[in-house]
């Protein structure tokens, strides 16, 4: 089917827990989100069929639309092409789910060649097993040792400008197609070669005999120049070649996708490369996903896309990493209530067995937002150096700021989902705070390859959750003193007027979409844009408008005004209502006693045994810790 | 619209169906049944090899050849690619008698290539064997995946240290583990036993347990900083629902109560969502003519099951679906979510988000 006649086309984001889809259509000439439904991933063991966790949301899908979507007699997992209102023109498969690829990363320069080779892997789920360069002083054998012991899935080669001298990098491939060479069993890594391309021929010639040879254009052409998107994109086929090749049974899926299975952080960088073109009072969007397992923040400097993946980072599957990454005393900060070292890892290791639970008690769901904060915290560390903005400390203006992965989508109230924006981004002036609950991002990034307009008509015409604007004044505060002045105007009804102490967040109650007019006059010490009176049209969105009195850098308190403050800032981010303490489970009556569960009465004459002195108490107690 | 939570199973009677596989990193060397074998729990099905570093010998070296071409190097090599080689065994040579210079492997492993002067070997470093660790018939051999069935009680488990044990088991006395600190170890009625505790379990616990020589230990519960130092014990340690001070589900103490005297299989399996293994314990028990049913894994949570909940405040606690709200409910918390609502053994009907609950299989 031609793309000119796709009209309706059905995404798939395959999540380490979730399985979301979202149908795109069009309605009145133009492409809109229709609907979106999720299930649970069903790729790991011991189910390991991801086609049936796909399967399970088209059916919910198809009874909320009344439409029927799977191809329940054919061979493909859906109608298509669309015909008399049921099935979909098109479908398209983005995915995060299962072992991040191991790659070891072959390079000329660490500044250079091996630093874009990075990049390059920073736009999936990647895992570097290890690096070689010609500065590797290490023998050969530790060389060759270290090429092959970590397993890699793929060898990235990149190195040499397109009109460069190739010796040296020769003399390189030489050493990796020797080291492939002696692989006699076991898995051999597929290769993908993005360096100096005079030397495309030479290279399938040297690895063919091997493996599979992948290859896109110079990520380095010239010294001057990084072109890292082909890459990228020949990145994302090796990717889908390798999640066919892995367990979990996403083949089914890659063969009925269009573009086999992205990763979910390719088609974000997509979308964002889109809305960077679109005209936007920052800099550019920034996108952060925190995920089950893993967690990515992309951003948009100036129509440039920059991205950073951390598979060590999720609030699921790598909860343990993530507080190991983040630490224990980081991620207390963020805890009214003292929680002791040893809880916060039973907790994470639970997480890590159970990852599609979710905290039923407030206490639970605190941990799990504190540690969502700090890992967006750490990707803006690690994304920070190649932005090329800001000071050091405060978030370069950028705009939207949308946040994806359900404890930030999910959260108890819009207001709770913009403070835990505010408190991870910190964000300075006018901040534009968007949710992106359907993984739309994603979504209309792949879309973008097949039907671009579709991706543009579809990203404006909505699908992301407007939270609200937040005023974030740069400058540090006095806790009390009185910080922001705020009179809000909407048409026929009262002025709000309101004034914000420092250290405070206000929310204003507005009910969403309303157009108001705000007038913000800021203490002494606060500024926006270096002003100190701000006069503003804004719609309120699904939080209001946020006014966040609380001073950049944020500075966290300390000892029991933790507590009073950060109470403070859920309740104000809950509308003014704090949840209720979680009700304690009579354990008398519901739970057998442990005299019940021990030696059964035909075991009783262990009882008897076990009172007998036999054994040295004092050798037994010098064995004890 | 019908929701499917996970199932753990844990079953009285069940036709269990495993698949066994090599370890990641392992390489494939024999498959040992057949379709139809009867195997016992210590049956080797697969045989492989974790291979290890490789070696690369320069000859000419080795031999003190300074001025020797490559032709020259090359013919007094004596081993050739694809053999085995094992420590100390000559792989070249030079001269006679007093005189002569020797190149021997300095590992057992495999000639991976012999070129331009060297000689390289990759070390091999340990053969892995993969046991059926159920008894049980061999249903099928297929890419080195060998499936094996047989009829057992079934209890699935939280997480373990990697460890297995086919054998008997002892519940422990009331006063716990502190009874077993005057129990003479020699004639210790936990030697060789796996140990059941129904309460969570520590570090001291752990270390009585192996000077008792008991065979592996069963709890509810430890601490998470315990997981590093219970990876190192050579015995398996099975935990039933997870880490801190969690509740038993009595369930699974319930059935080993009644099994008491039957042999188990213990597999300490330490849990990986990529891989195929759960902890579990399975129980062989005669079919007396009967073909219980494969439990499935694949059912929708309908009202009246019976479900397990996993999360605070009612972990481990078994329950009855009465109802499954259409629409999300708002939990105390604050997060409004898909709930089930449920009736826990006091009576008591509570809202229960339908990710916290386990589908019993």
């Amino acid at each position: 089917m031609g793309v000119e006649h796709v009209n309706s086309i059905l995404v798939a984001d395959l999540g380490s827990v979730h399985t979301r889809l979202a149908l795109i259509d069009l309605v009145e000439g133009q492409y809109r989100l229709i609907a979106s439904a999720r299930s649970r991933t069903t790729a790991e063991p011991p189910l390991g069929r991801a086609s049936l966790g796909l399967d399970r949301a088209a059916q919910r899908m198809s009874e909320l639309i009344g439409r029927r979507i799977v191809d329940e007699h054919g061979d493909g997992l859906f109608l298509m092409p669309e015909s008399e209102g049921h099935g979909v023109d098109a479908f398209l498969a983005t995915g995060s789910a299962g072992r991040p690829m191991r790659v070891f990363l072959v390079g000329l320069t660490p500044e250079l060649s091996l630093a874009s080779g990075a990049r390059v892997l920073a736009s999936s789920f990647i895992t570097v097993t290890g690096m070689l360069c010609p500065d590797d002083l290490r023998p050969e054998e530790a060389q060759i040792n270290a090429l092959l012991g970590g397993e890699p899935d793929v060898i990235l080669i990149t190195g040499g400008t397109d009109k460069g001298a190739d010796d040296i990098l020769l003399a390189l491939l030489g050493r990796v197609a020797r080291a492939l060479s002696l692989i006699r069993r076991g898995t051999m890594p597929v290769v993908l070669f993005a360096g100096n391309q005079a030397l495309r021929a030479h290279v399938k010639a040297l690895f063919s005999p091997y493996t599979t040879v992948f290859t896109a254009r110079n990520v380095r052409p010239t010294l001057d120049e990084e072109q890292l998107v082909p890459a990228q994109i020949e990145l994302a086929l090796v990717y889908d070649e390798f999640r066919t090749r892995s367990p979990g049974g996403f083949e089914a899926v890659g063969r009925s996708s269009q573009v086999g299975v992205v990763p979910t952080v390719q088609g974000t960088i997509s979308t964002v490369r889109y809305l960077s073109a679109l005209p936007s009072p920052g800099i550019g969007p920034l996108c952060v996903d925190v995920g089950s397992a893993n967690s990515f923040l992309v951003a948009g400097v100036h129509g440039q896309p920059h991205h950073v993946v951390r598979t060590d980072l999720g609030v699921g599957h790598s909860f343990p990493a993530a507080l190991q990454a983040v630490t224990v005393s980081r991620l207390r900060r963020w805890l009214p209530a003292e929680v002791g070292e040893d809880a916060l890892w039973d907790y994470a290791c639970n997480k890590q067995l159970r990852p599609a639970t979710i905290p039923a008690t407030l206490e639970e769901l605190l941990i799990e937002q504190a540690l969502a904060r700090e890992i967006v915290r750490a990707l803006v560390s690690s994304a920070r150096p190649d932005w090329g903005q800001g000071d050091g400390q405060v978030l370069p203006p950028f705009g939207p700021l949308i946040g994806a992965g359900a404890i930030l989508t999910e959260a108890p109230h819009p207001g709770v989902a913009a403070m835990l924006l505010l408190d991870a981004l910190q964000p300075v002036g006018l901040a534009d705070l968007r949710l992106d609950p359907h993984n739309l991002i994603a979504a209309l990034g792949v879309v973008a390859y097949l039907k671009p307009v579709a991706t543009v008509q579809a990203l404006e015409a909505g699908g992301l959750v407007e939270l609200g604007t937040a005023f974030c004044p740069l400058g540090r505060v006095k806790v009390g003193r009185k910080a922001m002045s705020v009179e809000i105007r909407q048409p026929g009804e009262q002025i709000i007027r309101h004034t914000v102490r420092g250290g405070e967040l206000w929310l204003a109650p507005l009910t969403a979409g309303t157009r108001v007019e705000v007038v913000v006059r800021l203490g002494r010490g606060l500024s926006i844009d270096g002003r100190r009176r701000i006069k503003r049209r804004l719609v309120a969105g699904a939080a209001g408008l946020i006014f966040d009195a609380r001073g950049r850098p944020l500075a966290l308190p300390r000892g029991a005004e933790r507590a009073r403050r950060l109470t403070a800032w859920l309740k104000a981010a809950m509308g003014g209502r704090l949840p209720e303490a979680a009700p304690v489970a009579d354990d008398a009556e519901l739970r057998p006693a442990p005299q019940d569960l021990a030696a059964p009465d035909s075991d009783a004459r262990l009882a008897v045994l076990v009172g007998s002195s036999a054994w040295d108490e004092e050798e037994a107690d010098a064995l004890l810790p | 619209m019908p929701y499917y939570p996970e199932t753990t199973v844990i079953k009285g009677l069940a036709r269990v169906t495993r698949e066994r596989r090599l370890p990641p990193g392992v390489v494939h060397r024999r498959t040992t049944v057949g379709p139809g074998a009867q195997v016992s729990a210590v049956t080797v099905v697969l045989q492989g090899d974790a291979l290890r570093a490789y070696r690369i010998l320069d000859v000419a070296r080795a031999l003190r050849l300074r001025k020797a071409g490559p032709q020259q190097v090359a013919d007094l090599i004596t081993v050739a690619p694809d053999r085995r080689v094992r420590l100390g065994q000559e792989l070249a040579a030079r001269g006679r008698g007093k005189r002569a210079q020797t190149l021997l492997s300095p590992v057992d492993g495999e000639v991976v290539s012999v070129d331009d002067g060297q000689i390289i070997i990759q070390a091999s470093e340990r053969a892995v064997e993969v046991l059926a660790r159920i008894p049980g018939e061999v249903e099928s051999v297929e890419n080195d995946i060998v499936r094996i069935s047989g009829v057992s009680a079934v209890m699935q488990c939280a997480w373990g240290n990697g460890r297995f044990f086919f054998g008997g088991y002892q519940f422990l006395p009331e006063a716990g583990f502190a009874a077993l600190r005057t129990l003479d170890p020699t004639i210790s009625p936990y030697r060789a036993k796996m140990i059941i505790s129904p309460l969570p379990i520590e570090r001291a616990d752990l270390l009585l347990a192996q000077r008792q020589d008991a065979a592996g230990v069963v709890a509810p519960s430890m601490s998470a900083s315990l997981r590093e130092f219970a990876l190192g014990l050579t015995f398996p340690v099975i935990l039933t629902e997870g880490f801190g001070r969690r509740q038993p589900t009595a369930l699974i103490y319930r059935l080993l109560q009644s099994n008491i005297g039957r042999q188990a299989a213990f597999d300490a399996a330490t849990p990986d969502h990529w891989r195929w293994e759960r902890p579990e314990i399975v129980l062989p028990l005669p079919a007396g003519g009967t073909f219980p049913e494969t439990p499935s894994l694949t059912r929708a949570l309908t009202v009246g099951a019976s479900v397990r909940l996993t999360r605070a405040p009612w972990d481990g606690i078994l329950a009855e679906v009465v109802a499954l709200p259409p629409t999300p409910q708002a939990l105390d918390n604050g997060l409004r979510v898909p709930c089930a609502r449920v009736r826990l053994p006091n009576n008591r009907e509570v809202l229960v988000p339908l990710a916290n609950l386990e589908l019993l299989g």
